[in-house]
């Protein structure tokens, strides 16, 4: 993990060579540059200072899309173990867990399960913070948390995705004791603290789900009354799953 | 596997130089000579498109692409006969499964669309903003039939990019780096989704990229997107890409898009392009 130069070290290895463009402009020949840099230095230049990116289109969060592309140490150090193809390594899983760790922020007065019918709502949208030709309107629908893109969760839902593991019966095997409530919320609010550079969002720590939605879908997950936690039951054409 | 008439006399106009008719093969044949010999659940999640491929609307955006092609146009009243997509001016058979590479006249690396733009501008004398240039989706677009002619002079042949070039490496090796870069709101690279076979999102089966029968399909664009109904680039996929992955929004003929490319295409290397295909 000796790549990591700092964007700003970019940056000054650019200027160096007098590569500054704008995003209009045809780039100059760029040659002698792009391949004194390694890897890593030349996709930072490309996503930063040549053009590759709308950088200046402004977000939900009232950021700029510039800030979007910005790496924290965490996507920074699992983006580099995932290109390298390697295992994580002991040290480095600690300390990614302990970063995670130090991000969670529960709710005043403790973890309480919300209501699964919203949750199931947050759990099937994936509307929310997509930017560029057709920007999300926050304002106009409440983005959720696309858990079904990855996920699959009630037994009778058949376009669920397979990044992640099955979670249909979640509740039913795990309860809903205080540790159960806690350990839950942890993995919504930053997944990283139990699987460090995990390819889960991290909902809580982004600010992409409230710490009530985020109850709402731990409901989902562990109420017994919610679907994610009843048996089967005879649909026409579950086999159907792929036909869209 | 019978093949309707039409569909072939359609292709038949899109085969236009004799000699290399036997190794530029129909894009439907590629696909089946694939599903017989890889076991994948991408290639075959579709029956519907794979029945469809032979009348693919595509198919007439080829023919529509290559009399574009040949006219005499823009400013200049020339054709794109003397462009050189990188193998000699006016050497279209073959030129996209070798793209993106280096060219000595622009001293860049060059993607399909950069370079047909590049054509354009220098020898037919369009003004980058002549809607000719500028306007790059749908079916009626200029860009998307030349695209879809000159990729379509590539089925059947194996992806081979060259790297023979420093700047060749340099934009593929930061390719790479881009594939695997996590940024934004949902963390996400491109790796998450599509560094395992037979993974789901939603019900749509991702292609993976360490798996190259699947990346050929994954990366042959021109494509007509059934979903869209509309022909579609590779740069229109890579936008459509880094909007699902809530990242800014990627610029076609920018070097990032470009490198992006290079890794992408060396990925599918000596597997047969599937040109036009047809996507969900
Ligand atoms: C981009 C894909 C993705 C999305 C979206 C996603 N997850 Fe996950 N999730 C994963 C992966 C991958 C794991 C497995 C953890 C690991 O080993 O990396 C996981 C693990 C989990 C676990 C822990 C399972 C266990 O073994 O204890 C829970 C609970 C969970 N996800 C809930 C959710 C919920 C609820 C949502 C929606 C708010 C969600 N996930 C959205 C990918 C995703
Ligand atoms: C959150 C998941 C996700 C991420 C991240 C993602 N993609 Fe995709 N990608 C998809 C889905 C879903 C499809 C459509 C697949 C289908 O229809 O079977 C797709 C399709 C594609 C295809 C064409 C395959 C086809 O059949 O349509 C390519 C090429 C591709 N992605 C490249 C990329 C690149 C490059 C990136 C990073 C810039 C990226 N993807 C990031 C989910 C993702």
């Amino acid at each position: 993990m000796n790549h990591h130069t700092s964007t700003v070290t970019v940056f000054a290895a650019a200027a160096l060579l007098g590569l500054t463009t704008s995003a209009t402009a045809a780039p100059p020949a760029p040659q002698a540059a792009y391949t004194s840099m390694s890897p890593e230095e030349l996709a930072e230049y490309l996503v930063f200072e040549a053009g590759g990116f709308d950088l200046d289109a402004t977000t939900q969060d009232g950021s700029t899309a510039l800030e979007r592309m910005i790496q924290d140490r965490t996507q920074k150090v699992c983006s580099a173990i995932n290109r390298s193809g390697e295992e994580l390594d002991r040290a480095t899983a600690a300390k990614i867990s302990a970063l995670a760790e130090e991000t969670i922020v529960f709710p005043e007065g403790g973890v309480a399960l919300g209501d699964w019918k919203r949750g199931e709502a947050i759990a099937r949208s994936g509307y929310g913070f997509r930017i560029g030709h057709r920007v999300d309107d926050h304002a106009s629908r409440t983005p959720g948390g696309n858990c079904y893109a990855c996920h699959q969760l009630d037994p009778n839902e058949i376009a669920y995705g397979t990044v992640g593991p099955s979670l249909t019966g979640y509740g039913r095997l795990r309860g809903t004791s205080d540790a159960m409530l806690n350990h839950t919320y942890k993995i919504l609010y930053n997944a990283h603290t139990f699987f460090p550079c995990t390819n889960m969002p991290r909902f809580g720590h982004h600010g992409t789900l409230t710490q009530e939605q985020l109850t709402d879908v731990m409901a989902y997950l562990l109420d017994p009354e919610s679907p994610v936690n009843q048996e089967v039951t005879e649909t026409a054409g579950n086999e159907q799953a792929s036909a869209d | 596997m019978v093949k309707p008439i039409a569909s072939a006399a359609a292709f038949a106009a899109v085969l236009s130089t004799a000699a290399l008719a036997s190794e530029v093969r129909a894009p439907e044949d590629v696909l089946q000579e694939l599903i017989d010999n890889h076991e994948s659940a991408y290639l075959t999640q579709s029956e519907q498109n794979i029945m469809m491929m032979p009348d693919n609307a595509a198919l007439w955006t080829a023919d529509e692409g290559k009399e574009l092609f040949l006219e005499k146009r823009g400013p200049n009243n020339v054709s794109l006969e003397t462009c050189d997509l990188g193998k000699g001016p006016g050497v279209v058979d073959g030129a996209y499964v070798e793209l993106p590479r280096f060219f000595e006249d622009t001293g860049r690396v060059m993607d399909l669309e950069s370079r047909l733009i590049y054509c354009m501008t220098t020898i037919q004398g369009f003004a980058p903003d002549d809607p000719a240039v500028k306007s790059r989706h749908g079916t009626d677009s200029d860009m998307m039939k030349l695209q879809t002619y000159i990729a379509s002079r590539s089925s059947g042949l194996p992806w081979n990019p060259p790297l023979d070039h420093p700047l060749e490496q340099a934009m593929r090796d930061a390719g790479e780096a881009l594939f695997y870069r996590r940024a934004g709101t949902s963390d996400f690279s491109c790796a998450t989704c599509h560094t395992n076979t037979g993974n789901r999102i939603r019900a749509s089966v991702l292609p993976n990229i360490n798996a190259p029968h699947e990346w050929t399909k994954a990366i042959s664009w021109p494509a007509y997107r059934v979903g869209h109904q509309q022909v579609r680039s590779s740069n229109h996929r890579v936008r459509g890409c880094y909007w699902q992955m809530r990242q800014p929004q990627s610029i076609p003929g920018s070097d990032a898009a470009i490198a992006l490319m290079s890794y992408w295409t060396d990925a599918a290397r000596g597997q047969p392009a599937i040109l036009p295909d047809m996507k969900r």
